[in-house]
């Protein structure tokens, strides 16, 4: 049952020492109630005021941070089995891997195609997260050196993949403060692995076949101090992934088994179908992702879904049709035409606004279709249009009678200049090219005095 | 057990069924029952229970295709029935979707040739069929009764209805007893308001498929993947309005800029991946039926979602052998 602000006030210190990072103990308290904050950062508790707000405050999922610096990544507190119910906070880390065993060339150059590959997506630079180093020689020293060569060459968040505790303090001695990710504790091994852990600061999977044997052994390893876990359920196929996966997080968020509350692993290696179990980790509650390096045609899919389903779905996916300025528009700018599907206006707009031509943006309502889909339903067509230069009062607000159609609508352009009066220039396709387009084409078209 | 993945739903997922075999009056192999799902995708216990099903897209008229399906296909897209033989005998697909996309022509009007093509089609595979027909109101009417007449008895699923225009393809759908496609415009409300006007002017509930319009991956597929997860629990809840299984089709992928402008020597494996990640996505979400335009996306998808149905992964979970075959 969850406690609300003021029975939480009630048990906090009041001293209003701000040290928890919020200014008093009662937004403190809130931030407690919302699931929002650890019980941890407030140093005054005492160990029975904990044990009455801990199992009922934290995050149902807890934050785990992998990595130090710019590339670090968190993964956890998220509250929800679906996105639409609110939405998914923390995108998977997707990790590419590599064996101790390869040729340290091929080791740095999967390290600096991580570092340096970016994909730039309606104003997001989408990357992939970290590197994995595999101890398939067995032995510590070639581990070490594995480990030595990924850090000379970039500073990216890492997975040490080893159930060998020599392996892993041979690896940590040369990255034991850059806080990697250790895979991972077993039911053979756990004591030792939490104490390196402990001793590094380090986040730890725990890896057991089997939610029950999967929740007892984070639960020990909790017992051993360790608070930064990560599950890795060892799936068998991924039917049997999708199962699991989604067990745990329902019974992580619902708090019916608090020793499940955090982010899950997945090894995407592990079946034929790398691709299948990267897209499915990433809809289906991964939080870390290893895979092998993935192929040029994989990538960009695999980062757009990612980006997909972890956009916030509380955003609407209609404009409301009208006139939008991009600047400070005169009289004399272009108006450009386009459909009020959201995603379609806000890259188009962002592109005008780094074109730094000041314009109108006309936004005829087409029920929340893209262009494509729009032309070729029909629903973009010549009356909208003129009922939409209408309606918005388009022809007081300009001086010239000029519209730029976006290129996918190139075909009605006969149809509407016909029934609009309005002379009409087909733009790009592709709203990157808009800037483009409007310094060649709009500002040199003929007929300007 | 601890944990159950029914979430106390009492809902079922609508039958339908798609194709008619000899005995059931078609020519079909084969006829599907799609449906029938009381929980999420691919959390069904029953080890038996069924992958969706993958749909090959096809044409009768090219010059409305993606060049990248023209290149990879040669020759093949200008004979429809050798392309629908093909998507059966080496693509490996469950069903063939044809698109009339001849009708699309200005001032199209031989309707005779539709039906020409239909039966051309019909004789080279044996798989159900799903077939679109006009994009045209003028001749729509015209145009589904010929799709009905000429498919008479193979039970297909016609497309596609929408809110301002769903009455011709209903009568077809209704006068030869085959299903329709009903789509909106990635909204659970309009879906719903769309399935009870189809059902008011007199098809049956078991002959309704959802269509909540698959936007493009990196172009507003998270809407339609979310709509899919509502409508698929709305169904669960009990919601007979929003209980018939779905399609999904992202046509637009092979339009999008990272597929265009992919390298030429990439750029089928791209269209592949982008076709493949949606449709997976999809069909997690509850779509039923994944349509692809790329035939290698066909063994892709095929190959992953018999790894993702429950039947042998649920026994790997549940260590007391109280659940699995």
């Amino acid at each position: 049952m969850a406690l609300k602000a003021l029975d939480i006030y009630k048990l906090l210190p009041k001293k209003n020492c701000k040290e928890c990072g919020d200014p008093t103990c009662l937004t403190f308290a809130m931030k407690l109630a919302g699931g929002k904050a650890d019980v941890d950062l407030c140093p005054y508790l005492d160990e029975k005021a904990k044990s009455i707000l801990g199992a009922t405050t934290r995050p149902p999922i807890r934050l785990v941070k992998i990595g130090v610096g710019e590339r670090s990544f968190a993964v956890g507190e998220e509250f929800v089995l679906y996105r639409h119910d609110k939405t998914f906070y923390h995108p998977p880390g997707i990790i590419f891997m590599v064996s101790d065993s390869q040729a340290p060339e091929e080791i740095a150059d999967v390290t600096v195609r991580v570092r340096d590959e970016t994909f730039t997506r309606i104003g997001s630079d989408l990357r992939f997260s970290g590197i994995a180093i595999v101890n398939t020689s067995g032995s510590p020293e070639v581990f070490a050196r594995a480990v030595a060569t990924v850090e000379e060459n970039a500073d990216l968040p890492l997975v040490l993949i080893t159930e060998s505790v020599d392996a892993l303090n041979a690896a940590l001695v040369q990255v034991g403060s850059y806080q990697p990710l250790i895979h991972a504790a077993t039911r053979d091994n756990f004591r030792e692995m939490c104490a390196v852990a402990k001793k590094h600061n380090c986040p730890l999977v725990v890896k057991a076949q089997g939610i029950e044997n999967l929740e007892a052994l984070a639960k020990d390893c909790l017992a051993e101090g360790i608070k930064k876990l990560v599950l890795d359920p060892c799936p068998q196929s991924l039917g049997d992934y999708i199962s699991t996966a989604t067990a745990i997080r329902q019974l992580a968020i619902t708090r019916a088994a608090p020793d499940l509350g955090y982010p899950v692993f997945l090894d995407a290696a592990c079946f034929c179908f790398q691709d299948a179990a990267i897209a499915l980790g990433i809809v289906k509650y991964a939080s870390v992702i290893v895979t092998p390096p993935l192929l040029p045609e994989s990538s960009k899919a695999a980062l757009t879904l990612r980006q997909n389903i972890y956009t916030d779905p509380q955003k609407p996916i209609q404009m409301n049709p009208g006139l939008y300025r991009v600047g400070t528009p005169g009289k004399d700018a272009p108006v450009l035409v386009t459909v009020n599907f959201s995603l379609t206006f806000f890259t188009l707009q962002g592109y005008l606004e780094s074109s730094r031509v000041p314009c109108f943006m006309l936004i005829i309502d087409t029920e929340g279709l893209s262009v494509l889909t729009a032309v070729a339903a029909g629903k973009f067509n010549e009356t909208l249009v003129r009922d939409s230069l209408k309606k918005f009062d388009i022809e007081n607000e300009v001086s010239h009678k000029t519209l730029i159609i976006p290129g996918y609508a190139a075909p009605l352009s006969g149809r509407i200049e016909e029934t609009t009066g309005w002379e009409v220039l087909v733009g790009p396709r592709d709203a990157a090219e808009i800037g483009e387009y409007l310094h060649e084409v709009w500002s040199k078209r003929p007929g300007l005095p | 057990m601890g944990y159950d993945l029914h979430f106390g739903w009492t809902g079922t997922i609508g039958r339908v069924i798609l194709g008619a075999t000899r005995a059931e009056g078609g020519t079909r192999k084969t006829s599907y029952c799609i449906g029938g799902g009381t929980t999420l995708p691919f959390l069904e216990p029953d080890p038996l229970s069924k992958a969706p099903l993958v749909a090959l897209e096809i044409c009768d008229d090219s010059e409305f295709w993606s060049p990248i399906i023209r290149n990879y296909c040669g020759d093949l897209v200008n004979n429809v029935g050798a392309w629908a033989n093909t998507a059966e005998t080496v693509y490996g697909a469950d069903l063939v979707r044809l698109y009339l996309t001849s009708t699309r022509l200005r001032n199209f009007s031989d309707i005779a040739s539709i039906g020409k093509t239909i039966e051309s089609v019909l004789r080279s595979t044996a798989l159900p069929l799903i077939i679109e027909g006009s994009n045209e109101p003028r001749i729509d009417s015209e145009v589904f009764q010929m799709c009905g007449e000429t498919a008479q008895g193979e039970r297909i699923l016609l497309g596609t209805a929408e809110a301002d225009r769903y009455r011709s393809i209903a009568a077809a759908a209704l006068a030869y007893n085959h299903s329709l496609i009903a789509q909106s415009p990635i909204d659970v409300n309009l879906a719903k308001q769309l399935n009870i006007l189809v059902r008011e002017i007199g098809v049956q509930r078991d002959h309704i498929v959802i269509d909540p319009y698959t936007g493009a991956l990196g172009y507003g597929f998270e809407y339609s993947y979310s709509a899919m997860e509502r409508i698929r629990f709305s169904a669960l809840k009990g919601d007979a309005d929003l209980s018939m299984p779905m399609i999904s089709s992202a046509i637009d992928s092979l339009a999008i800029k990272e597929v265009r402008e992919a390298e030429p020597s990439l750029q089928d494996d791209m269209a592949v991946r982008w076709e493949f990640y949606t449709g997976l996505a999809a069909a997690v979400a509850g779509a039923e039926i994944i349509c692809v335009r790329h035939p290698k996306t066909v063994a892709m998808l095929k190959n992953a979602f018999d790894s993702m149905r429950n039947g042998a992964g649920f026994q790997g979970v549940k260590q007391d052998g109280t659940q699995g075959a």
